[in-house]
């Protein structure tokens, strides 16, 4: 049974989602794409932007298949990319446990992690590749964490009901992308791959509908290069830092996919963002990014306010009797434990109840005070030791003996380029990987996921898909002398030329950072219609000072960091609209999407499924206007839509 | 290319040639100073000691053996020292330092000429000079080196250096030949620090022995 | 006269290192700027950066990009030590309250020719790379691994390889080193590896072919003075340089041709 029959997708969405039996799709639709004779591939040439785990685990497999990769990066190592910062680890259904994971369990609880808002096709594939992951990631020398009889360990993360995290201590991304980044020197050292570090792509180029190449600064000489090829892999990362403070890299941008999007590519679900429960707070308005730290500090710590507003006594000044335990008095059953989402936006109810702590007032206790007393110093020690002296490092204050501050931050987004179930976006020849794409975790993503879908797609999605493209259509050839590269060359020239010649009073920074706090208190944890709406109108009006007023110095002939972020700055501001539209547009609750309209008595989101059980893909008109909504009718087939409870 | 060449112009290969020649070096000096205690026992024991190993008919090629460690040694030295000069043409303006290297790991490159230097002057007074001589008593000849003010200062500051030389050398050399199980390090370290302690009391003390009570 | 805003109450006279370019002159620039003890050091950068694009001038340039200490991008010498004062941090995870008011700091790229100057405080690490492609890896193609649990592990190696694969490619090994050579980072690389049954079939060729890029980058000979060891924020351990000297003599020693 489908719901909302009624609603039927846009015509331009046509997610080619392969019939048959759930668990059997993904291998029939294998075998029905056609393929690319080995000794054929070296005449393709495959553009992959992007070195995090989806980029640079699809060039590496393209380049063994035979294709002759670029690939490109803004780093000045592919091993540099925001990847290698995930910290907790992977998922798989290997069932390597006993517990009673299985494929279908691991697609069961995505989807519904998710809050109904992925497809579920996609998510089912998701959950069959995740095991050939691992097996692929071992056999290439990444450390996972084993058990003292030699054979993999496994952890339940991010409140899963089984085991099945495979993790490298805490650095999990870093291991699995220099697995990828080897797989990549390796071919890079055959000639199979043309590494271009350094280099920003700031305009896809498109011929005849088709996307056949890119633009790219080459960030240590300003210069311009164009690049063609058969086919355009983007796998550049999330748009996080949209709200200037986030947990993602410094250079994380949306620049890449605001580029395509503006030639056709279409925005899909860009309000979904996730914000994380656990991170540090910030310190002051110079603070540059936010720092996570792993959920699993919930387990032993509980979550508190004080009573009374503004209280300024110090943690431990404060009696039992006037502390407020806020989790566990709402949510008796799950306590400390809510999921992500929840967490975070009862932190910051009670913040704006003016009961948050620390000098900002935007901050929560996490104490570990009981835990201490209960199971010893040296116990807690053992679990969370890391953590606790990365804290003291940041905050200089240890959490052994005051209670750590802790407030939400942004983590992760969901929306990105829509893409149908080949990973290609709506401009063919354009594929899209990893956290760039919108495809599989719906309105939410659940804990060591991220990483699970970047490597299923670049490892064992695109390898098998791309045929669809370089053997279905006719491809001819193209030049990096043709009209549409000189065109779009031209194009990112005059807009950095613009930037330059701006010459205002305020630094990019300042911008970013007027840009972020809009976007956090208006399209953030919690959503009104009314908000939406005004911060709207603030988000232009920023853009108008962008415009007018900012101040970007230097040589553009030379390394510029000012001028890169200006570009990536100017993209965002663009975007937020679009964002902020999205979840205008959106009026319902559901994941990482909450609007205060859309609550149940107990304050928990209530979604719509009779009304928006779809994808909003966002297409480019023009500039300054409203960009058009399009929608992919999501059908369930496999999985009961049902609300969630952490009573 | 040869692949024994190939390993001579490597880094790794040239320090293992460091490493090989300077132990060798080494064992040579403890039983060199193991001889050099018969002066304690007085001047004709040390003459006999002497006379022995002169009589001995591998001494030549002994010698010829020695010659050639310490000419490879001093060749790689001289490599490996030159490309570490060159290797950072633009020196850092603050002081670079962790704490971790010591006054005798920095000062290899120059306890090691001021050796060479000592050498010929070593060589020179006990070994060439007594060849242009019909007759000699090498132990009055130490003796009466080690007596004068000159030589004293010569051979205790050498000796010095000497240790200076061992007390990085030592545990330098197995960590180069990749001997250094975490297990072993201290072991290796304390080893290399006894030997220098051995080397510097044993050949040192002869010229103090001699000076103060002459 | 550059405006400077209050951030806190700790004066810290910046002398930063401005250069245009490899082989071009450079020198220091002083600055002052009114910190807080909560600030990391990049962020003192930032308002000092902001303070220079207020007024008209060009900002320092300098490379970083997690700010949580794991990509490695962060890499300036501070007061004469790679990453800064503090042990096992990297710049970007040292924090202000580390300095006193009025504290004078220094700040300079790393230095060796290996890692020539891009500007400023960037330096072109981009040796690091070649010598990974020379052999850092496991070739397998992807979708031909047997199952992960088809070749157990002892644990112990396990715990070896990994700490050698914490190394995060900073550079500060480098940097460091009074001969600029770069065994520390290397032998990490290569340890993971050697460490691991994955690694063996390759074991030779890779020790053979990553020691002989390493020479070929210009990088100083190691004469163990194990200041690498001090600089690494992660900790890596100069055993696996042994490990890779080891490593290159057996290869020597079995090599065919
Ligand atoms: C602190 C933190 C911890 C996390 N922990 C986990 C975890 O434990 N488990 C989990 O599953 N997920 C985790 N995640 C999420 C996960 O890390 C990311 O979603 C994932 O790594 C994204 O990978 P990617 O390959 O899509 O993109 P990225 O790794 O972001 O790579 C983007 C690449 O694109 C390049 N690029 C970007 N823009 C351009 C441009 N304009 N031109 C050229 N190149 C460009 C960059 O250089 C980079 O190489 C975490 C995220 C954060 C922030
Ligand atoms: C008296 C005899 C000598 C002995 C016993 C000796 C011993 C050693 C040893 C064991 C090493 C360590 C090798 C390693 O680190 O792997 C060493 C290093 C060195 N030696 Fe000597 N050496 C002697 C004389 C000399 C001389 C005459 C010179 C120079 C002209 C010299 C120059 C050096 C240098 C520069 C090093 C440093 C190499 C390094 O630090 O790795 N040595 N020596
Ligand atoms: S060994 Fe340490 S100092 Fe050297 S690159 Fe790796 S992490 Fe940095
Ligand atoms: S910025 Fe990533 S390690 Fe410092």
């Amino acid at each position: 049974m489908t719901i909302a029959d009624s609603h039927a997708s846009s015509p331009r969405l046509d997610a080619k989602v392969p019939g048959g039996p759930m668990d059997e799709r993904w291998s029939n639709h294998k075998f029905d794409l056609k393929l690319v004779n080995p000794s054929n591939r070296r005449k393709f040439d495959v553009i992959v932007v992007g070195t995090g785990l989806a980029g640079g685990s699809a060039a590496a497999t393209l380049a063994e298949m035979g294709y002759n990769v670029k690939s490109f990066c803004i780093h000045d190592s592919p091993r540099r990319a925001h990847s290698i910062a995930a910290q907790g680890g992977i998922n798989a259904a290997k069932n390597y446990k006993g517990d009673g994971d299985s494929v279908h369990r691991l697609f069961y609880d995505t989807v519904k992690g998710g809050d109904y808002r992925s497809r579920e096709s996609n998510v089912h594939r998701l959950a069959e590749v995740s095991v050939d992951i691992i097996d692929q990631c071992v056999a290439q020398g990444v450390p996972f964490a084993r058990e003292y009889g030699g054979l993999l360990d496994n952890r339940s993360f991010g409140g899963a009901q089984v085991s099945r995290t495979f993790y490298a201590r805490g650095q999990t991304g870093q291991q699995l992308l220099l697995g990828a980044y080897g797989a990549m020197n390796r071919m890079i050292h055959a000639g199979r791959i043309d590494s271009y570090t350094k280099r920003e792509m700031v305009d896809l180029v498109v011929v005849n509908g088709v996307a056949r190449g890119i633009i790219v600064r080459n960030l240590l000489t300003g210069e311009y290069e164009r690049h063609a090829a058969h086919a355009v892999l983007m796998c550049t990362g999330g748009y996080g830092n949209a709200f200037f403070l986030s947990t993602n890299a410094k250079n994380s941008n949306v620049t890449a996919a605001w580029r395509a999007h503006k030639r056709g590519a279409f925005f899909a679900n860009p309000c979904y963002t996730q914000i994380h429960p656990t991170c540090i707070p910030r310190s002051g308005d110079y603070q540059s990014k936010l720092t996570l730290m792993s959920e699993s500090l919930r387990n032993d710590g509980r979550v508190w306010v004080p009573e009374k507003e503004g209280d300024p006594r110090a943690p431990q000044d404060i009696p039992e009797s006037e502390r407020d335990y806020y989790l566990e008095r709402k949510y008796p059953s799950f306590g400390n434990l809510v999921p992500r989402d929840v967490a975070s936006r009862n932190a910051k109810t009670v913040c704006d109840e003016g009961r948050g702590v620390g000098p900002t007032g935007e901050a929560v206790y996490l104490d570990f005070g009981d835990a201490i007393r209960r199971d010893g110093k040296e116990t807690i020690a053992s679990r969370y030791g890391n953590l606790f002296e990365m804290y003291e490092r940041i905050t200089g204050d240890n959490p052994y003996e005051i209670p750590m501050r802790i407030f939400p931050a942004v983590h992760y987004t969901m929306g990105g380029l829509w893409v149908d179930y080949n990973l290609e976006s709506t401009i063919p020849g354009l594929f899209v990987l990893g956290e760039a794409n919108f495809s599989d975790h719906g309105a939410n993503r659940l804990g060591a996921s991220a990483l699970m879908q970047g490597l299923a797609d670049g490892y064992f999605v695109i390898p098998a898909t791309i045929a669809s493209h370089l053997a279905g259509r006719k491809l001819e050839a193209v030049s990096v002398n043709d009209d549409a590269f000189k065109e779009a060359e031209a194009k990112a020239r005059e807009r950095a030329d613009l930037l330059l010649a701006c010459n205002g009073n305020r630094s990019v920074d300042s911008l970013h950072r007027e840009l972020g706090n809009t976007v956090w208190n208006y399209c953030g944890m919690e959503r009104t219609a009314e908000g939406l709406q005004e911060g709207i109108l603030k988000v232009r009006e920023l853009r108008a000072e962008f415009w007018s007023n900012v101040k970007v110095n230097g040589d553009p002939n030379h390394v510029n960091q000012d001028l890169e972020k200006a570009g990536r700055v100017a993209d965002f501001m663009e975007f937020a609209e679009v964002m902020f539209n999205d979840a205008l547009v959106r009026d319902e609750s559901c994941g990482g999407h909450f609007r205060a309209e859309h609550q149940t008595e107990e304050g928990e989101a209530r979604r719509d499924d009779e009304n928006y059980a779809h994808v909003s893909a966002w297409e480019f008109t023009e500039e300054q206007k409203l960009p058009t909504e399009h929608r992919e009718q999501l059908t369930f087939e496999e999985v009961k839509l049902t609300t969630r409870s952490y009573k | 290319m040869n692949s024994f060449i190939r390993f001579l112009s490597s880094s790794i290969g040239r320090k293992y040639v460091m490493a090989v020649t300077g132990l060798s070096l080494t064992l040579f000096l403890l039983v060199h100073m193991a001889g050099n205690l018969t002066l304690y026992a007085g001047n004709d024991a040390f003459n006999e000691y002497a006379d022995l190993l002169e009589s001995n008919p591998l001494l030549p090629l002994a010698e010829a053996g020695l010659l050639v460690l310490f000419v490879v040694h001093i060749l790689f030295a001289v490599l490996l020292t030159g490309r570490n000069k060159t290797s950072r043409s633009d020196k850092y303006q603050s002081s670079l330092g962790m704490g971790a290297k010591t006054v005798a790991s920095t000062t290899m490159w120059i306890t090691g000429p001021v050796l060479l230097v000592f050498l010929v002057i070593h060589i020179w007074d006990f070994r060439i000079s007594k060849e242009l001589l019909d007759e000699y008593d090498l132990a009055q000849m130490v003796v009466d080196r080690l007596r004068h003010p000159v030589g004293f200062v010569i051979y205790t500051a050498s000796i010095g250096m000497v240790g200076l030389h061992m007390w990085h050398a030592f545990q330098s050399a197995f960590q180069t030949l990749g001997v250094a199980h975490p297990r072993y390090r201290s072991l290796i370290q304390n080893t290399g620090r006894l030997i220098t302690a051995l080397l510097v009391a044993g050949f040192g003390g002869i010229p103090f022995y001699l000076f103060f009570t002459g | 006269m550059i405006q400077k805003k209050n951030h806190g109450d700790l004066r810290i006279v910046l002398e930063v290192w401005r250069q245009n370019g490899p082989g071009a002159p450079g020198a220091f620039e002083e600055h002052e700027v009114m910190a807080n003890e909560h600030m990391s050091f990049l962020e003192l950068l930032d308002v000092l950066n902001e303070q220079l694009v207020e007024s008209g001038r060009d900002p320092f340039v300098f490379e970083h990009d997690c700010r949580e200490g794991i990509c490695g991008s962060c890499s300036m010498t501070i007061d004469g030590k790679p990453h800064g004062p503090r042990d096992r941090t990297t710049a970007c995870q040292l924090h202000m309250r580390e300095y006193r008011n009025g504290d004078r700091v220094r700040v300079e790229p790393w230095r060796a020719n290996a890692f020539p100057v891009v500007k400023d405080l960037m330096t072109d690490r981009s040796a690091f790379d070649r010598i990974q492609q020379a052999g850092g890896y496991v070739s397998i193609n992807t979708g031909s691994a047997p199952d992960a649990h088809a070749m157990p592990v002892n644990k112990e190696n396990a715990d070896m390889a990994f700490d050698a694969a914490a190394c995060i490619g900073c550079g500060a090994c480098v940097a460091a080193c009074p001969n600029a050579s770069a065994m520390l980072f290397t032998s990490a690389k290569l340890s993971q590896y050697t460490l691991l049954p994955q690694g063996q079939p390759e074991r030779d060729q890779r020790a053979l072919g990553m020691v002989d890029q390493m020479d070929a980058e210009g990088f100083g000979n190691c004469t163990n003075h194990y200041e690498c060891e001090a600089a690494c924020p992660k900790g890596i351990s100069v055993t696996n340089i042994a490990r890779m000297n080891r490593e290159y003599a057996r290869a020597t020693l079995r090599r065919r041709d």
